[in-house]
């Protein structure tokens, strides 16, 4: 029920902040000390009402798509536009980076990366997205010039991007050695130990009772990728839903913001059902009776 | 019969002399945000809309003369409270309808609209009170008073009827990103190119196709990228990248006269800042030849200098500027402090005191400006605490600039800007008790008499004379501290050819450009 | 495990940065250009910038900048996670529901967009790291409560107290020392730590990102630079072709962020179940 309702109260309460920052959107483009028409303008842009009465009509146009236009990022161009192109850009670039941070999980689980690798996945880890997102940006621009909002500079900056996502801030890292550590731990467990000696695989074991403190590790990690996602579009000029929200937020473009939060709210909402689900299924796979158990007596 | 074949080899012709042209790829201070004329705020919207549209009249980029590409001929009528302006024929907007004089007046009635919420509109209003057609071409251009040279207050781009419902223009409008002009350029704005593709015109022939206009990211990229010949130019080189520009066989500099001059605008309204003693030692303090030169990097012996410093609110070579009133290009401090001990302020521990309580100044910069000239705020703080006053520093956003410190509602003591002449070099906005840009509400009597007689003034000597008193008396009452005047910088491959940069607009000239190779 | 050794790196570490905050000039020094991007051997001791000004101005600003609001936004998720895994123990359907319900709001909201309506929010005088990092920790409590309320469940949850009450144990005991002490201790502290590691690379992030965007700083005042601003400065040595040589800068960057990792670290070793 969570999932089904966020989309509609992320939005709103987005529009109570928004609705607090200082000046509005019509005085941004025509103080209303200097120049007239300001009224004219809020009353166009549904701001001569209150936060109320604009999100409500905003949220009835939003039912039939209709964002109307960009007012101060990108003037003049349809939010929907917009949005169709952040989209998909926004998905690939988090999927990417959500692979590789899988990748490191499961390599660690596994046993594929050796302690000793600790401390370069460590250090690894230190390096903040910004850094390697500017040496990207400069690495695309010089090679590809002019041409880097070609469509093969536009990739290359994706690629960059999810690479930039899953391996800085200490993504990778955590994702690394906090999934090894949360089996370690399991691990000890006296069932582990019991299990070991019937001739039994410990992550046959220990999967069903980490894998809800697993997926809800993911899931936070997907939702701050998500958040890093906005520094990352915007050093390396990625047209996202990140940049357009962040973009959006700064010069006050409200249908912007709401339009963008709405759709990353629908993305958190789908991360929810799918934990959801997993969680059920590992539930059921839980109440499922051993084979190859009988009971004597 | 004939006369279509004619028609199809003007086409022909004219899509020849466009095709053989090539593109031009160059670096902007940031993406324009609106192509509409109505919306212009920063330079970069003013200079890409120089290439969609034409300005009822615009100032030649050498001669200055005051020209126009759409104006047949011109009349003044009612006595100097209206001009009758013929428009040409055969010129034509990008949709391929023609120029009329319908166009002239609905870009007048938009103007006028109080609908359309237009600070560029808002600076016609105060003297034009609308417009009839008389024909197909002309039109008559009414004002609420006589003005003794119009032409230079017409350089207002013209917007065509036909892509409008109504007068009353709002900014989100898809024209703003998608404009129809009768430019010699067609412009389109994507998330992060603009792109103007070339359109033949009567009175335009662009040697150009094409022109592309991406925002610059990190400067040092920027300028890699031009010397490997990624791009074609850099319409705004900060300092510190233009030795290394300058070293290239393959790049040229060119000077990018903004009309603007730099200052330290004052707070007279408030706490010692009300008494002029203090302003006299605060321009005292600031030793502008070590700003200029760690900021700008321009030593004080350097020839041919883009940065030369003022007195008053000119620059130097404007007719209006009072040669007689002498710059401080260093500091004297000694000065400083007797005039600051005369204005009652005492020195207690090395810091200044009012009253018994320390001087603690707030200064604010607009934050763009530190591109241009890096780490000015930080010198200016680090001079004014050398002379024993405590400092707070911050930056200015653009929009808390535009909405609060233009408005006069900011509580600055201190700000650092920078102001830019349009076509007319005109001051009384900033400098009168009423003037909508005077940002810290100066009010002098004196000032305010000397603005009227120029207001009054019907001959050029008339105005320059009394502008001449203005710089005398400002420099005297110190609402501002002047500190220079400075040229900016563009950069160019050599391969562009013809590249006349014109004042203020840019690319006015732009028939005349063209690349080779 | 010997917590000792960790509890003192990281106490070394925290007083190290507190250290540096403590010294940091108010304003930096004059621009010398003779000295620009000179290295650690020629100006002692992290070497200066394009503008001859020492570096150690820059660390010891940034240290002031992210100190201690990153360690207080770590004990507020910490906090944030010990009150998740205590309501699981609780046992109430309504209560879980309603953390539920906050937990997936929260973590639905974009964290961006909220932070810098609270950085826009903030007067220009009281600009500092502090509100931004309380608000992450804010955003970024759901995780911890959901990870410590998982935690809390394994135990067994409200059976889990049943039976320590069972066996004599005041409440305050059984919630204090049992829950939290021997079993949510890890996780709420690895938590805080990692948040601690966040708001620090958070500050970076803002701080560049107002240099970008032409706007005064979200974090701290302008008359003080960031870690961000060494970094700025460092990464181009990152790219050969440009021939730009901050490499110091960056590494100097990277040391100070290494510093708060290992201090992340150990914190969270000195807190293990043993």
């Amino acid at each position: 029920m969570a999932a089904c309702l966020l989309p509609f109260i992320v939005p709103a309460v987005i529009t109570g902040f928004i609705w607090s920052l200082p000046g509005d959107p019509a005085s941004l483009i025509c103080p209303p000390n200097i120049c007239g028409g300001t009224a004219a303008l809020a009353e166009r842009w549904n701001l001569d009402g209150g936060p109320m009465q604009f999100f409500l009509g905003w949220m009835a146009d939003a039912t039939t798509l209709e964002f109307g236009n960009s007012w101060r990022l990108h003037q003049g161009l349809p939010v929907l536009e917009l949005l169709k192109e952040a989209i998909p850009t926004t998905v690939s670039l988090i999927s990417v980076a959500t692979l590789v941070i899988m990748a490191g999980a499961v390599m660690a689980t596994r046993g594929w990366l050796p302690r000793r690798l600790d401390p370069v996945l460590r250090f690894v880890g230190l390096v903040p997205a910004l850094v390697l997102a500017l040496a990207g940006a400069a690495a695309i621009e010089l090679t590809f010039g002019f041409g880097s909002f070609s469509e093969s500079g536009k990739l290359a900056r994706l690629l960059i991007g999810a690479a930039v996502l899953g391996v800085a801030d200490g993504a990778f890292t955590g994702a690394a050695l906090g999934t090894r550590t949360t089996f370690e731990t399991e691990n000890q467990s006296r069932y582990v130990g019991i299990a070991v000696l019937r001739g039994e695989q410990p992550l046959a074991n220990t999967w069903p009772n980490v894998a809800p403190s697993v997926i809800g590790q993911m899931r936070a990690r997907i939702i701050h990728l998500l958040s890093g996602a906005v520094v990352v579009e915007v050093v390396l000029r990625i047209d996202g839903l990140g940049d357009l929200l962040w973009g959006g937020t700064l010069r006050q473009d409200f249908g912007v913001v709401l339009a963008a939060a709405t759709l990353f709210a629908s993305v958190s909402a789908v991360l929810l059902v799918i934990q959801a689900v997993l969680e059920t299924l590992v539930a059921l796979h839980v109440r499922k009776a051993p084979s190859g158990v009988r009971v004597s007596g | 019969m004939s006369f279509k074949h004619a028609i199809r080899a003007m086409t022909g012709l004219a899509m020849a002399v466009v095709g053989t042209g090539a593109t031009l790829a160059y670096f902007e201070e940031s993406i324009p945000m609106s192509l509409n004329p109505l919306f212009a705020k920063t330079m970069a919207d003013h200079r890409a809309q120089e290439l969609v549209f034409d300005r009822l009249w615009f100032n030649d980029a050498i001669t200055n003369e005051l020209r126009s590409r759409v104006v047949q001929k011109y009349q003044i009528a009612e006595a100097g409270r209206a001009v009758e302006v013929t428009l040409k024929t055969g010129v034509r907007w990008h949709n391929g309808q023609a120029l009329t004089s319908k166009d002239l007046c609905f870009t007048v009635k938009a103007m006028l609209d109080e609908g359309t919420p237009s600070p560029v509109a808002d600076h016609y209003r105060e003297f034009i009170v609308g417009c009839d057609t008389r024909g197909p071409q002309t039109a008559m251009i009414r004002f609420n008073r006589v003005l003794p040279k119009p032409r230079e207050r017409l350089g207002f781009p013209i917007l065509p009827a036909s892509e409008f419902t109504s007068t009353a223009i709002s900014p989100d409008l898809q024209f703003s990103a998608r404009p129809i002009g009768t430019g010699a350029f067609n412009g389109k704005r994507g998330l992060r190119m603009v792109t103007f593709d070339a359109f033949a015109n009567t009175h335009h022939t662009p040697q150009i196709v094409q022109m592309q206009l991406q925002e610059g990211g990190d400067p040092l990229v920027q300028t890699k990228t031009l010397i490997n010949n990624n791009v074609q130019g850099i319409v705004v080189v900060p300092p510190p990248q233009r030795p290394d520009l300058s070293a290239s066989d393959d790049v040229s500099m060119k000077s990018y006269d903004l009309r603007s001059w730099w200052y330290v605008s004052v707070n007279s309204n408030r706490g010692a800042l009300k008494d002029n003693r203090v302003r006299q030692a605060l321009n005292m303090v600031l030793n502008r030849n070590e700003l200029r030169q760690y900021s700008i990097g321009v030593k004080p012996n350097d020839k041919n200098s883009p940065c030369e410093f003022i007195s008053g609110p000119f620059i130097p070579a404007s007719p209006y500027y009072n040669v007689e009133v002498p710059v401080l290009p260093t500091a004297n401090l000694a000065k400083a402090d007797s005039l600051l001990k005369q204005a009652g302020l005492e020195k207690l521990g090395g810091r200044w005191h009012s009253g018994g309580q320390p001087i603690t100044l707030r200064v604010g910069m607009l934050a763009s400006l530190d591109h241009e000239a890096p780490d000015l705020l930080s010198q200016v703080a680090n001079q004014l605490g050398a002379a024993g006053f405590d400092r707070l520093t911050s930056k200015i956003s653009a929009d808390e600039w535009d909405n609060t410190v233009m408005a006069g509602g900011s509580d600055f003591d201190l700000v650092i800007g920078k102001w830019s002449f349009g076509l007319v070099e005109e001051v009384n906005e900033l400098f009168h008790s009423k003037g909508r840009q005077n940002m810290f509400r100066f009010a002098n009597a004196e000032v305010d008499q000397i603005l009227q007689e120029y207001e009054d003034a019907v001959t050029d000597t008339e105005q320059r004379d009394a502008y001449h008193k203005l710089h005398t008396v400002l420099n005297r009452e110190l609402p501002y501290l002047f500190l220079w005047k400075l040229d900016t910088k563009s950069a160019w491959r050599t391969e562009v050819r013809g590249n006349i940069v014109a004042p203020y607009y840019y690319f006015t000239e732009i028939d005349s450009w063209s690349v080779e190779g | 495990m010997n917590r000792r050794v960790p509890l003192v790196v990281a106490g070394a570490c925290f007083a190290a940065l507190l250290g540096a905050a403590f010294v940091a000039p108010e304003h930096l020094g004059n621009i010398r250009p003779d000295l620009a991007l000179k290295g650690p051997l020629d100006v002692f001791p992290f070497g200066t910038d394009t503008r001859g000004r020492s570096l150690w101005d820059y660390a010891a600003q940034g240290a002031s900048v992210v100190a201690i609001p990153a360690f207080s936004a770590g004990i507020i998720v910490a906090i944030f996670g010990i009150v998740g895994g205590l309501l699981r123990c609780v046992g109430s359907e309504r209560v879980n529901a309603m953390i539920q319900w906050f937990s997936e709001i929260v973590g639905a909201l974009p964290r961006m967009v909220v932070i810098l309506v609270v950085a826009l929010l903030l007067p220009r005088d009281q600009r500092s790291l502090f509100p931004l990092a309380w608000t992450w920790a804010i955003l970024a409590a759901p995780g911890a409560m959901d990870e410590a309320a998982s935690v809390a469940e394994r135990l067994g949850g409200s059976r889990f107290v049943e039976a320590l009450r069972a066996h004599g144990y005041s409440a305050s005991r059984i919630f204090l020392v049992h829950v939290v002490g021997f079993n949510l201790r890890p996780v709420v502290v690895r938590q805080g730590a990692e948040t601690m590691m966040h708001v620090v690379f958070l500050e970076i992030a803002l701080s560049y990102l107002a240099l970008a965007e032409n706007q005064p700083s979200f974090t701290h005042a302008d008359s003080l630079k960031s870690w961000a601003d060494l970094l700025k400065l460092g990464y181009p040595s990152l790219i050969p072709s440009l021939d730009y040589h901050s490499g110091h800068a960056l590494l100097l960057a990277l040391g100070l962020l290494g510093l708060v990792a290992v201090m992340s670290i150990a914190i969270g070793r000195s807190a293990r179940a043993r």
